[in-house]
């Protein structure tokens, strides 16, 4: 009677499987090979890649890395995109025009702003160190230290996605009923109490969600990454997608980064679904 | 005659329609009645197409429909939500249907404006359905519904989101309405007795998914199968009290011993339940009951008092102030009581002799 | 007590803008540079800190040590455009089955489908990047647009689905059911009356897609080499050696102001309360 349902869903379901569930499944095969520029196709080497892998250091190092960057970047983009959302939710002179600039960034290509902060970070040429001088904070190695390129490619993370974080969270908080707010003002709560009491417990469905959403775009990484730093100097900030691509699309091991790629992925699964369990609990209170 | 038998339907443990067999006759207006949740929508959705019946047959004139995909069914439905299309102005909303059914654009335009004439917006056809009164909305969906004379034409609780006194008015234009239909079967469910009873030309009573009565309105009121029957089409509720009959006396619990001629009849001795409306109840007399709510409704009085732990309603043709917890004298008028015996059926007052 | 608070307020208000525009006011100084302007420190001010030139915006059209920005800016409108159009169809219809349909495919139900479809949001482009490339080559699309069009559907659908099965959930079922008992059949009663009253939800899905597509690098980078360029891939280009910076801030500009102004939309639909349910 409603064969005409198969009309909706099966021209999507099959394209996405074809484009994607495949090509998955060839992965897995591939990483149990030792396909590379040598040697193109698929033998079986058992669990060698995987051996290999183990073996790793570059790639551990990487993978903690990304770790270590994905949830310092979100925590900040959450803490400042909440301070944000709260400062233009409500009275504040010209609030749309704050409200559109705040959201400006998110809209823009990553990889060209990339491109734009990597003058800005020029160390000689750059607008960042001559400011930097003034307020006598002195000049940064920016690109070409470690410690001071982490902080690079964090701070551009922040400008490019804590408007993702405001947007879902001021979409947040504009939907969030009046009556609570009243109430607490006619108990006489101050501004911090009643964010602590009344604000902050009703934003954890929305907060949750959206710092799970950016938890998984950032632990895909690679891009700013690529144009910034190139994962230098040496090694120091290269993320492990970047890691991945350098075996995979650089040197050409498809077999090897094939088993990289699904560790990762299920590294990475594991870990989001605990995060996001763990997140649930800690500040869902009511779950309906 | 539209048929339905053995239609059943359940979801996991409930059974919204059970072993449900009943017909409808064309040119006659059909009240489902019953409470919330008796299974008069899940029946309704079945015919349309909507829900799919776990087993069961429905037929118009002898034509199976089980095969018959919800867009093949001649059924037009008006439900309790005012639902129009939101992008189409009012005279397109009705004539959408036409247009659908392959009726030139002009033809469907000039019924859906006679329709719309008929329900009262001919002033309104070129607005948005968002752009009216709730009742108003529900007017452009009866005239979507009756522009395409459809055989068998289902109202759902049509007015029941509206205020009472729309719903009388809206109530009897759509009953003229459909007297000029002659050849359509028409089926309106309702959860309040009076209207049914006063709309229907036949009435089927519903129950937990069952049909448990049907017939004429006059003939379901006067002779309700069962308690449960007498319940459903009673209202204010009707006044059910325990009754044993013994030794030449009637003994109503907790209430009264009364001479066993009181009732105009013989009964064998053994266990009864006296179903007492309302109305059969009157102040003054020798019973007392304490006021525990009253209720004013145009020119009648509903009041609820509790006699000795029997719970008991009374309805009164005037405007009455009981004050609450004071303390009433009453009596019981047996004249048109009636008698259901220990399965809960009905005792007929002269059953017919062989 | 008041006052303090309020001047705290707009002072973290104005810090955040100037960090927000500060790239921004950068980037257009800087293309209106040449190299001496460039070389001698950083700048700000034309005319008064250097004498401003259009030459940066000359070398996007062919001139020297430029790029001609045209061509790799039509590949990315084709390739964003068609994708988004494409995975906007293809996750329409599968949101609305999805949402009004009952699909069994063994123990598979309608969430575990579209938790399917959503899912491949959570998928790093690293771990596809390799299928995608042996897909492509097998099929001769390396390089191509028709290729990187089929690999833009499969990145985008999913957003689609995930706005529009959202949407739809929120349209009442009641309208359906009145369409077929008007005598629609499900296609008609989605072209005819589903559809043209989906406009916000289309209009939210097609604003992720563009953004999503358009941002992209990693796709349009690693699944062409010469042929096709795209425009993030050809700015990112110059990034390389001696950097133009004049012709980088101009072309930067140039990629990134149509989607900027996709922020007052946004803001739009923020202010209407229409993307709550969108978020969620």
């Amino acid at each position: 009677m409603y064969r005409q349902k198969y009309i909706f869903l099966l021209p999507g379901l099959l394209v996405l499987v074809a484009i994607i569930l495949f090509p998955l499944l060839f992965t897995i095969r591939v990483s149990f090979s030792s396909w590379d520029v040598y040697n193109p196709g698929l033998n079986w080497i058992g669990g060698e890649n995987y051996a290999r892998l183990w073996e790793d250091a570059r790639y551990w190092e990487a993978l903690t890395r990304l770790s270590v960057l994905t949830v310092g970047t979100v925590l900040l983009q959450y803490t400042l995109g909440f301070a944000l959302a709260l400062l233009v939710w409500r009275d504040i002179i010209a609030r749309r025009f704050f409200r559109v600039l705040f959201l400006v960034p998110m809209m823009t290509t990553p990889v060209v702003m990339s491109v734009i902060w990597r003058t800005i970070f020029h160390e000689s040429l750059g607008p960042l160190n001559p400011i930097l001088d003034a307020i006598g904070i002195g000049a940064q190695p920016w690109l070409s230290q470690a410690g001071h390129a982490f902080a690079a490619v964090m701070i551009v993370e922040v400008w490019q996605w804590t408007p993702f974080m405001f947007l879902l969270l001021l979409a947040g908080l504009l939907s969030l009923p009046n009556e609570p707010f009243l109430a607490a003002r006619i108990d006489g709560a101050g501004p911090i109490r009643t964010f602590l009491s009344v604000t902050f417990p009703m934003m954890g469905a929305i907060s949750v969600g959206a710092i799970l959403i950016r938890l998984i775009e950032a632990s895909k990484l690679m891009e700013t990454v690529y144009v910034l730093t190139s994962g230098g100097p040496g090694t120091s900030t290269e993320t492990t997608s970047y890691y991945i691509y350098i075996r995979g699309m650089r040197d050409f091991q498809i077999g090897y980064s094939a088993s990289l790629s699904l560790t990762y992925l299920i590294v990475m699964s594991v870990a989001l679904t605990l995060i996001a369990k763990a997140l649930i609990r800690l500040m869902v209170k009511d779950r309906t | 005659m539209l048929e339905l038998s053995n239609l059943t339907l359940a979801e996991g443990r409930v059974a919204h329609l059970d072993d449900v067999t009943v017909s409808f006759r064309k040119g006659r207006l059909t009240t489902l009645l019953g409470r919330t949740g008796a299974g008069k929508t899940t029946l309704m959705r079945a015919i349309a197409g909507l829900a799919e019946p776990d087993r069961g047959r429905i037929a118009l004139d002898g034509k199976d429909w089980s095969r018959l995909a919800p867009w093949q069914r001649p059924v037009a439905m008006v439900t309790q939500q005012f639902i129009n299309y939101p992008h189409l102005s009012v005279l397109d909303n009705v004539a959408f249907p036409l247009v659908r059914r392959k009726v030139p654009q002009d033809k469907a335009h000039e019924a859906a404006r006679d329709m719309l004439g008929r329900v009262g917006l001919g002033t309104m056809i070129d607005r948005r359905p968002s752009q009216l009164s709730g009742g108003q909305q529900q007017r452009v969906a009866i005239a979507r519904a009756l522009v395409k004379k459809a055989p068998v034409v289902l109202l759902d609780e049509p007015f029941v989101n509206l205020d009472y006194k729309l719903r009388e008015g809206l109530r009897e234009e759509l009953v003229d309405l459909l007297k000029a239909e002659r050849e359509t079967i028409v089926i309106y469910a309702s959860t309040d007795p009076r209207e049914a009873l006063q709309m229907g030309d036949d009435v089927i009573l519903m129950a937990e998914g069952r049909a448990i009565q049907s017939g004429e309105p006059q003939n379901v009121y006067a002779r309700p199968g069962t308690t449960r029957a007498a319940e459903v089409v009673s209202d204010p509720p009707i006044n059910l009290i325990g009754m044993e009959v013994s030794g030449g006396q009637l003994r109503l619990d907790r209430l009264a011993d009364l001479p066993a001629h009181a009732l105009g009849r013989d009964l064998p001795a053994g266990r009864y339940t006296l179903g007492l409306r309302a109305h059969s109840i009157r102040q003054g007399g020798d019973l007392s009951a304490r006021v525990s709510l009253t209720e004013v409704s145009g020119s009648e009085t509903v009041t609820h008092l509790q006699a000795a732990g029997q719970a008991l309603v009374m309805l009164e043709r005037t405007v009455t102030n009981h004050a609450l917890g004071t303390t009433i004298t009453l009596s019981l008028d047996l004249g048109e009581a009636l008698v259901f015996g220990a399965q809960g059926r009905l005792i007929e007052k002269e059953p017919v002799h062989g | 007590m008041r006052t303090l608070y309020l001047a705290l307020k707009y002072l973290a208000v104005l810090l955040w803008s100037a960090f927000v525009i500060f790239p921004f006011l950068w980037m257009i100084s800087t293309s209106f540079k040449t190299a001496n302007a460039v070389t001698g420190g950083a700048k700000w001010l034309p005319w008064l800190q250097f004498e401003p030139s259009l030459s940066g915006w000359q070398s996007l059209f062919g001139g020297v040590g430029g790029i001609n920005i045209l061509k790799p800016y039509a590949n990315s409108a084709i390739v964003t455009l068609s994708g988004s159009a494409i995975a906007l169809v293809l996750g329409t219809l599968a949101a609305y089955g999805l949402s009004r349909f009952t699909f069994k495919a063994g123990p598979l139900k309608n969430g575990d489908i579209t938790f399917f479809f959503i899912s491949q949001r959570i998928m790093p482009p690293i771990v596809l990047a390799i299928p995608f490339f042996l897909m492509l080559r097998f099929l001769g699309l390396l390089d191509t647009l028709p290729g990187l069009i089929l690999i833009y559907v499969a990145m985008l659908m999913p957003i689609a689905v995930w706005v529009m099965v959202d949407f739809f959930n929120s349209v009442p079922r009641g309208l359906d059911e009145m369409a077929w008992m008007d005598g629609c059949t499900p296609v008609t009663t989605f072209l005819r009356v589903i559809l043209p009253n989906a406009l916000p939800g289309l209009v939210v899905a097609a604003m992720f897609c563009l953004i999503f597509g358009w941002n992209d690098f990693f796709f349009a980078f690693t699944m062409t080499f010469t042929e096709v360029q795209l425009l993030p891939v050809s700015i990112v280009a110059l990034n390389s050696s001696v950097t133009p910076w004049w012709s980088l801030s101009a072309a930067a500009i140039v990629s990134v102001a149509p989607l900027a102004v996709l922020a007052f939309v946004v803001e739009r639909f923020l202010s209407r309360g229409g993307l709550a349910g969108a978020v969620r």
